[in-house]
């Protein structure tokens, strides 16, 4: 039962991260989307906006593994 | 890096400033700054004014301009037929110039208008042809010499012509006919037969409804019926054969005359860039002053060029940069060979304030070693690198695929190097096929050592951020900024120890001094920045934990790369199983040179520049010649 604790717990601090990732990526995406209409010369600058967010869902993914694995 | 600039002041003689401005023009290498010479009158109001042209130069200006607006509309009418520009110098024939323009201009003109008269014409004709030729079919099957009253007509879909249809049948009491047909550009057309009596209120009918009818030139509109297709084939050609024509005289007037013109047109607007320039320039009532930035190595070349040109009547001056100047220095850019291709990253960027630092050269450094940590692998390395070579041999220096092959090659140099370091040739492939072993430790199972590296990394990044922000204040005279700096970077380090007191307790690190002397440290941050400096400290230690993430996708691109062999193995065949897990590592492949590349650039941007960097300077735009 411990074991299923654990992954249930795993997959929350994972999913939770990637669902708030995945929303914060999609409004940046769309007005990123919007910007290099107007703008084309600020691609690279988009593409870092939009990494952004990513830390959310990388720290959830490290605090998965830990959970997993310590 | 960002080149040293030099503040100059140009003086001389009033009727030298034309000559000067041209060879400071000629040698593309100062930037005149107003806002400069704005203090210089603030300074000395009584002696300089700004300049005012005198009626020579005013008239002068007046005529060049003129020319130069007819010049360029004539070459706007021309077709653009010869590149070529002769060897002539303007300046003595600008006067039978002016005149020849005007009648150039006037011919040009009106053989324009002949031609888009000429050219709507034919587009009418086509348009009439394709509607006739669609329906001559319908054509065939009216009596020749009957009494009928024919028209055609455009249709916008089948339910209009099916209205249409009702409501002429209606008007008409059934005396009317309508076919239709479809052209080959899918548009639907309509035949209407009537006699003549009822045609009157039939084609008023059509206006209310807004159906447009097929109106054909005066000459045709007479002819029978059958003839009619082959009088707008006969007018056609012979439209189109008049288009030729005016085309070729045009086409004659462009290679005759667009390279003399062309020639001229680069000269007048060279001389009146020159005129324009006159307004950064102020004078007394004998010199000239101009103030302005250049490189500071090419000042001397500068001060030579102009004492071999005016003797000694031109002198240059280069001045000390005061503090209120420094943000108002332009900037240039230049870095030399290994660090020239990063500009690509650090372009991204807007230009660094003069007193600030190049990002450049931190990218050179940092960039590749932060990929090669994430990505990590002799295999993948191995590819990179020959993708590397092939865009660096393939295209041409300072190409973009170029710089980006020269930046992949030594981002795979490292990745070959981490590979090394954690014993990795596709993920666990060198340990399974060739026993490699980790001459560090591996990544698939050392989840902590690995954190803790890239942790440290991060507090190493970070703390080098801020050394390099307290020296940039230094530099530009704000001690304050320093110490809250040099103050945050104490603090930082102290937590940090004491984080690491917490996890590994050493009888020498202690975590209750430790962060008693960073309770110390606090009224001071408090003092110097306000009541938003926790956060502050906050925010870097938040920025020391984003680096991480060197972990988490290097983590996940080993796993990715294990299950690539694991489930090439699991095929039961060869051909299979490779072809199953190339597809796999191709994919891991474009994975790993993508998300180390937008990552480490988000630690560069996000969590190290922020530290130090500042933004928003003048980008060096010197004077210079426009290539003919």
């Amino acid at each position: 039962m411990e074991k299923v604790w654990i992954a249930f717990a795993a997959a929350l601090a994972i999913g939770l991260p990637a669902i708030a990732t995945a929303w914060a990526q999609s409004r940046i995406g769309a007005a990123g989307a919007g910007t290099l209409a107007e703008k084309p010369e600020l691609t690279g600058v988009i593409i870092i906006l939009v990494a952004i967010p990513e830390t959310m869902v990388i720290l959830g993914f490290v605090v998965a593994a830990m959970i997993l694995l310590m | 890096m960002i080149i040293r600039m030099a503040k100059v002041e140009i003086v001389g003689p009033k009727q030298d400033l034309l000559n000067t401005l041209d060879l400071l023009h000629d040698r593309g290498i100062f930037q005149p700054d107003p806002q400069l010479l704005e203090r210089i009158e603030l300074a000395r109001e009584d002696h300089l004014q700004a300049l005012v042209l005198d009626e020579n130069n005013l008239h002068e200006r007046s005529f060049f301009q003129g020319l130069f607006e007819r010049i360029t509309q004539l070459l706007a009418l021309l077709p653009e037929a010869s590149a070529d520009l002769p060897p002539l110098q303007p300046l003595p024939v600008m006067d039978l110039l002016d005149e020849l323009v005007d009648k150039h201009l006037e011919i040009a003109r009106e053989m324009v208008r002949q031609l888009t008269d000429c050219q709507n014409e034919i587009d009418d004709l086509q348009r009439d042809l394709a509607f006739w030729q669609a329906l001559e079919p319908l054509l065939s099957d009216l009596p020749e010499d009957s009494n009928l009253e024919i028209f055609g007509v455009t249709i916008r879909d089948a339910r209009q012509l099916q209205a249409l249809e009702g409501l002429l049948q209606k008007l008409t009491q059934g005396r009317c006919h309508i076919s239709s047909a479809t052209t080959a550009d899918g548009s639907l057309v309509g035949l209407i037969a009537t006699d003549c009596e009822t045609s009157g209120p039939l084609r008023q009918v059509l206006t209310d409804e807004r159906v447009p009818e097929l109106s054909l030139p005066e000459e045709l509109a007479d002819l029978p019926l059958s003839k009619r297709i082959l009088a707008l084939h006969d007018r056609l050609d012979l439209l189109l054969a008049n288009a030729k024509g005016l085309e070729a005289e045009l086409r004659d007037l462009d290679v005759q005359w667009r390279p003399i013109y062309r020639r001229a047109l680069n000269w007048l607007a060279e001389r009146l860039t020159l005129y324009r320039a006159t307004a950064t320039a102020y004078t007394t009532r004998l010199c000239f002053i101009i103030q302005g930035w250049m490189a500071e190595n090419e000042v001397s070349d500068l001060h030579n060029d102009l004492n071999q040109a005016f003797t000694g009547r031109v002198v240059l001056e280069q001045q000390a940069i005061l503090d209120e100047e420094i943000e108002q220095v332009p900037v240039i850019l230049r870095n030399p060979g290994y660090f020239a291709p990063f500009e690509v990253f650090s372009r991204l960027l807007p230009l660094p304030k003069y007193s600030s630092y190049d990002p450049t050269p931190l990218i050179g450094l940092f960039f590749p070693v932060f990929f090669g940590m994430i990505l990590g692998d002799i295999g993948y390395g191995m590819i990179l690198l020959l993708i590397a070579l092939f865009l660096a041999k393939h295209y041409q220096p300072h190409h973009l695929a170029s710089d980006l092959g020269k930046i992949l090659g030594v981002a795979a140099l490292y990745t070959l190097f981490f590979g090394v370091l954690y014993g990795e040739l596709f993920g666990d492939l060198g340990e399974t096929w060739l026993g490699l072993h980790p001459l560090w430790f591996d990544r698939g199972k050392a989840v902590l050592p690995m954190t803790v590296f890239a942790l440290t990394v991060g507090v190493v990044h970070v703390l080098l951020g801020i050394i390099l922000g307290a020296l940039a204040d230094l530099r530009r005279h704000k001690p304050r900024l320093a110490l809250v700096k040099f103050a945050t970077l104490l603090s930082t380090l102290l937590l940090v120890l004491a984080v690491v007191g917490y996890f590994y307790p050493q009888s020498w690190l202690k975590t209750g001094p430790l962060l008693i002397g960073v309770g110390i440290l606090m009224p001071v941050l408090v003092a110097a920045e306000g009541l938003l400096a926790p956060l502050e400290l906050l925010k870097t230690m938040g920025n020391i934990i984003s680096y991480i993430r060197i972990m988490a996708i290097g983590f996940s691109s080993v796993l990715l790369a294990m299950v690539a062999n694991r489930l090439g193995g699991m095929t039961g065949d060869v051909m299979a199983g490779i072809l199953v897990a190339g597809i796999l590592h191709a994919f891991n492949l474009l994975l790993g040179v993508f998300a180390p590349t937008v990552h480490s650039l988000r630690l560069h941007y996000v969590e190290f520049f922020s530290k130090f960097l500042d933004l928003g300077g003048r980008r060096f735009d010197p004077w210079q010649k426009r290539s003919p």
